[in-house]
């Protein structure tokens, strides 16, 4: 039995998530997200589409982090094929973060946020939820606004699957030398 | 005489200054703080002053209490750390352009003393460049995560085998704390 579990977050795995909404609206949100008209979304296209809540610009790192997920062509951007993913995506995190805001106020505070990891099938220590808001909170009042909270489950998600790469047993320890160590989390963080 | 004392002090301590106008009356430093103080040193010399990204790892990589904060101690350590750093980055960077190709990081890294394969190596400096270079801001931040890392996995390996065992949750807290 292993000493944790875990079921992907949104966009991760095709378990449930938003259904797609007819092609014609989403060539309608393309055209519009794509300014320049020049077939592909770019990261400050995508990045100016979103909002985050908090009249802030949307974490560019979390732009990043979308745009290199859904684009198979290392073009640094989105065509519509590949944006239908980056909409079901966005729209699959919208949907568990109003979930877990339950106080409705734009921001997922500690409480929220560990009902939120446990939803997704993480264990995790408290203490490591107040590890978690300090890195990834830009807005630095103790909780997490939208674009900070995805980046911070994607982050959650990597770590944790390299760790289970390693973790051949299953048991929660793996043992790593200073090179493996390294290699494991300089891709990372 | 009166003042003997407080001329003293900033002869001795020259960086007390920089930090004690930055730091407030808690006399600690939180990132936005922290860059504001680097800058305003001149640390980063002909350089771009640090990113505000890069500042807040600064601060983790000493931050032994988990404040988030910097106190003068640890603003010292980081001074020397910056200005050992900044050295090998100008050794190299002889066309003072700012930045160094990516394979010239490998070798400045060796020649900081740690001894890894090229394929970490390249893995690490990767990391960092864009478009095969990379920027003194990056450089350091570089160094910075290295040597929490090589921190946090010391303070580990108790047996100095070179070999650690880590709980996920462990794991999960010093690799996202830095």
């Amino acid at each position: 039995m292993a000493a944790y579990s875990y079921r992907p977050g949104p966009g991760a795995g095709p378990a449930g998530g938003a259904a797609l909404p007819d092609q014609s609206f989403l060539w309608n949100v393309f055209q519009r997200v794509d300014k320049d008209r020049s077939g592909v979304i770019s990261d400050n296209e995508l990045q100016q589409a979103l909002s985050n809540g908090t009249w802030t610009p949307f974490n560019p790192v979390t732009v990043r982090s979308i745009i290199s997920m859904f684009d198979r062509e290392n073009k640094a951007g989105v065509n519509f094929s590949e944006f239908t993913g980056v909409w079901k995506y966005i729209t699959d995190w919208q949907n568990v973060f109003r979930t877990y805001d339950r106080d409705n106020s734009g921001m997922i505070d500690k409480n929220e946020l560990k009902q939120a990891l446990s939803g997704f099938g993480y264990r995790l220590s408290d203490q490591f939820h107040d590890i978690l808001i300090r890195k990834f909170d830009r807005q630095g009042r103790g909780q997490i606004a939208f674009d900070d909270f995805i980046q911070g489950c994607i982050v959650l998600q990597r770590l944790t699957d390299i760790f289970r790469r390693y973790d051949t047993d299953q048991d929660g320890w793996i043992q790593v030398s200073y090179e493996q160590y390294l290699s494991m989390v300089f891709s990372i963080v | 005489s009166v003042y003997s004392g407080a001329y003293a002090g900033a002869a001795v301590d020259p960086l007390w200054a920089f930090f004690s106008a930055t730091a407030g009356q808690n006399g600690e430093v939180d990132a936005e703080e922290l860059q504001r103080c680097l800058t305003q040193s001149g640390i980063s010399g002909t350089y771009s002053p640090f990113s505000l990204e890069t500042c807040r790892i600064m601060i983790s990589m000493l931050d032994r209490q988990n404040t988030g904060k910097m106190g003068y101690n640890e603003f010292k350590e980081l001074w020397t750390a910056l200005s050992a750093w900044k050295h090998n980055f100008m050794l190299v960077d002889q066309d003072r352009s700012g930045t160094v190709e990516f394979h010239v990081l490998t070798q400045v890294i060796v020649a900081m003393g740690y001894r890894l394969s090229p394929q970490t190596l390249i893995a690490i400096v990767k990391r960092y460049s864009k478009n095969g270079r990379i920027s003194f801001d990056d450089y350091v931040a570089c160094c910075v995560k290295l040597r929490a890392l090589t921190d946090f996995f010391r303070r580990r390996d108790s047996m100095q085998q070179g070999i650690v065992n880590l709980l996920y949750d462990d794991f999960l807290q010093c690799t996202m704390a830095i």
